[in-house]
Formats: C-alpha cells, structure tokens, sequence
C-alpha cells in the first residue's frame, strides 16, 4: 500500500551534494557554536538540521528504509538514519525538559520549487515525522500540565507541508497541461438542473455504465419548460434587489450631505 | 491541514491495491491511561485511518515491527454548555493499540523532568523571583508573636 521510496542517486550527484552538505553542516556547526555553547538543535524543516540532528556530515538527505538493493551503488557514502523507532515519536533526549527548543525558518515555497520531485517526496516524509513528533510533545504536555518546549515549531511544520503541497500541485498542474491540456485533475462539464441554474458538475466514477444506474438516471441535469417564467422572476427580483439597495445608499448619502454640507463623497 | 481532495479509483476486484503518496494522516504517540501490557503502545489516530494503514504506516515510515492492531473510537464528551446553555461537543477520536513483534517492548518515557534552571543574572525572572520572595516576607507573620493571629491583642 505505501511506497517507500528507493533512494537511487548518480553516483556524481551525490558526491556533489554530500560536498554541499558538508560545507553546510561546517556552517551550522560554526554558527551553533559561536552563538550557544549548550547543545543546540536546530530542530526543523532543513536539510542542513537534519543533518546536524543525525549527528552525521554524510547523510545526504533523509534516506528513507530501502528493503535491501537499489543503494548498493552509494552505501560507500551514506549512512542511513538511526532507526529510532518508537523513539522518533519524541524529541532528542538533550532537549528534554528544556524551556525552548531551538528550531529554524519554514520551507518558503521558492526554495521547495527549486528542489526535485525526489526531494520533494523525501521531505514531505520528514515534515510528516517532525509534526508526529510535535504532536506527541504538545498531548503530552498537556497531560502533564506543563510548558511544551517551542510550540511555535507546530505552526512552522504546518507551513512547510502546505507549501510543499502547493509546489507539487503546481508540477501536477503543469504535467497536465502538458499532456492532456486540461486544468483540472478531476475532469467535469457545466450543467443545469431542475432550477435553471448552471453549475459545474464533477465526474464522478461509478461501477456500473450509468444506463444501468438507477440512481444516476434518477439525477435531472435538464430545466423544464414551465420553470422558464421563474427563471425570469428571479431574475426580476435580483433586479429590484439590487436597484433598491442601490437608491437606499444613495439617499443615505444624500441625507448625510445635506446634514454635513462639507462631506467626502467616498468613491464608487 | 493540506487541502488535496484526493479521490480514489474505485477499486474493483483485481485491480492493484491502492497507493498513498504524501500521506496526510498524523499519529500521536499517548501515555495510556490504563496500564498496558509492556509491549503495547497507544496511538491517536485520524479516523478514516484503519488497522492496515496503522499497521503499514509504521511498518514502512518509522521501521517498528507491528504484531498485532487494535483500535477503538473514543466518544468526545458532550456534557459541557457554553455560557448559552447550548451542548458543547469535543471532538472524537480514534485510539489504536499497538502490539509490537519480535519482542520488543515500549514504555512511554518521562520527556517533561523537573529540571533546576539557572537563572540569568539581572534577567526578568529574577527580578520576578526576588519579588515573589520579598512579598512571601513581608506576608509573613510576626514571629514573635508565636502564632497568635494578628486581630487578637492590642
């Protein structure tokens, strides 16, 4: 049922990107050193945390539990990450019964654009892992009637997975422009029903071709002829509705001018 | 949450199974409440989640060998009334108990310990503290006075 992703990566896109991280991770060290000499963890949403969470400057990015084969060509350069288990389900233990957790920026959209589909997907799986975890943390502290470290990492991991979201909605969007020309994933058609209004109607797949389906042919998508004379009622009194809201502010306006002779005349 | 309305092919006998890419469900690991066998943990979960996906979901995101699932749906209490005297409902939820294989177990750690804090040197909260602390003097009574309370004598 799940699809586990397979890290498969060019042997030279991978040394590229274990260089780059490499020289990220030297970064956070550095920065996490001058500023705070207590054991910090930038806790989200970066590679570069990541990174510097697994305590490891080759884990290029979170790889995920591959049933043997298909990493064979790169075990020389990664090292998967600790299978923590259940205990990915809590934060680091250093971090336990800390006031503030440190945690970084979310995921702005520009940057997950710039980022493969691979990427994409393993990411999403880390968001999923952190907000689990954050979840966790927040039931307990309420359990325990205490402070839960940080909570504002809840609201940034959120961010992150929408944005994610929205990027690949946008991929998905532009493959099918591509392929098929149409907008929308879930094709549909503008109908009428009964009341004479248009809408746009959803397909919908059923399991049985739709002249056998008594309940799809029970569906009226056709306007009678005897409702004719009401569509045009409502028309009318759509009308009236709005001529008549019009002249109330009108007159408002008048009064007003009359009470005040110095008034604004607001635009529009 | 992530607003994909996904919709499904309708699965007929012989298709493949279905895939979840990007799956939307999020768990949270809870203390339970009664005792449970030292192999069990409990889980929060959405409610369209089942069994298998409980049973997929951490066999294949988080590694944890899954032996046995069992879940129920807990009834959100509706007794409250709001300041309108109208019901008040919490939301339900489902709790999954999870058994684990190969023998292992799971205790649900203490992630909240009571630790000292240091104090930093003319922060807030120390001047806060030593607020607190001359206020707790000064309510104090007389010691002198061996407990009598204060309305008695002159």
């Amino acid at each position: 049922m799940w699809e586990v992703t397979t890290a498969k990566m060019a042997a030279s896109s991978a040394a590229g990107r274990v260089l780059t991280l490499c020289k990220q991770f030297q970064n956070v060290l550095r920065i996490s050193s001058a500023i705070n000499p207590q054991h910090c963890t930038a806790n989200i949403t970066k590679y570069q945390a990541h990174v510097y969470r697994e305590k490891s400057p080759l884990v290029a990015v979170p790889f995920w539990y591959s049933p043997s084969s298909s990493a064979g060509q790169c075990r020389a350069l990664h090292t998967t990450i600790s299978r923590r288990g259940l205990e990915e389900f809590f934060d680091l233990p250093e971090n336990w019964g800390e006031a503030t957790v440190k945690s970084g920026a979310p995921w702005t959209a520009k940057q997950l654009r710039t980022k493969s589909n691979e990427d994409l997907h393993k990411l999403w799986y880390v968001l999923l892992k952190e907000k689990n975890m954050l979840l966790t943390i927040e039931q307990e502290a309420r359990r325990q009637r205490a402070q839960m470290p940080s909570p504002e990492r809840l609201r940034k991991v959120e961010r992150s997975i929408i944005r994610l979201e929205t990027t690949v909605k946008e991929r998905e969007t532009a493959l099918r422009l591509l392929q098929t020309g149409q907008e929308k994933g879930r094709p549909g058609t503008w109908r009428r029903n009964m009341f004479g209004y248009v809408y746009w109607y959803r397909f919908k797949e059923y399991a049985i071709p739709w002249y056998m389906n008594k309940r799809y042919k029970r569906k009226r998508f056709y306007t009678p002829a005897f409702v004719q004379p009401h569509i045009r009622l409502r028309i009318e009194k759509h009308l009236r509705d709005k001529a008549r809201k019009a002249n109330r502010e009108k007159e408002t306006l008048m009064k007003l001018k009359k009470k005040l002779p110095h008034i604004k005349v607001p635009a529009s | 949450m992530p607003v994909t309305r996904l919709l499904y092919p309708l699965y007929q006998l012989g298709n493949p199974q279905l895939r979840i890419f990007r799956p939307n469900w999020f768990l949270t690991l809870v203390r339970p409440g009664r005792e449970q066998p030292p192999d069990t943990a409990q889980f929060r979960i959405p409610m369209e989640m089942t069994k298998y996906d409980v049973k997929n979901y951490l066999e294949k995101i988080y590694n944890v060998p899954v032996g046995a699932v069992r879940t129920r749906i807990q009834f959100g209490s509706n007794k409250k009334r709001n300041h309108l005297n109208q019901k008040v409902k919490q939301p339900d939820y489902k709790v999954a108990y999870v058994q684990l294989a190969q023998g292992q177990t799971f205790t649900f750690p203490d992630i909240y310990p009571e630790k000292d804090q240091v104090v930093a040197e003319g922060s807030m909260e120390e001047m806060q503290e030593k607020f607190m602390e001359d206020e707790k003097q000064r309510q104090k009574l007389d010691p002198r006075r061996g407990g009598v309370t204060e309305w008695f004598g002159l």
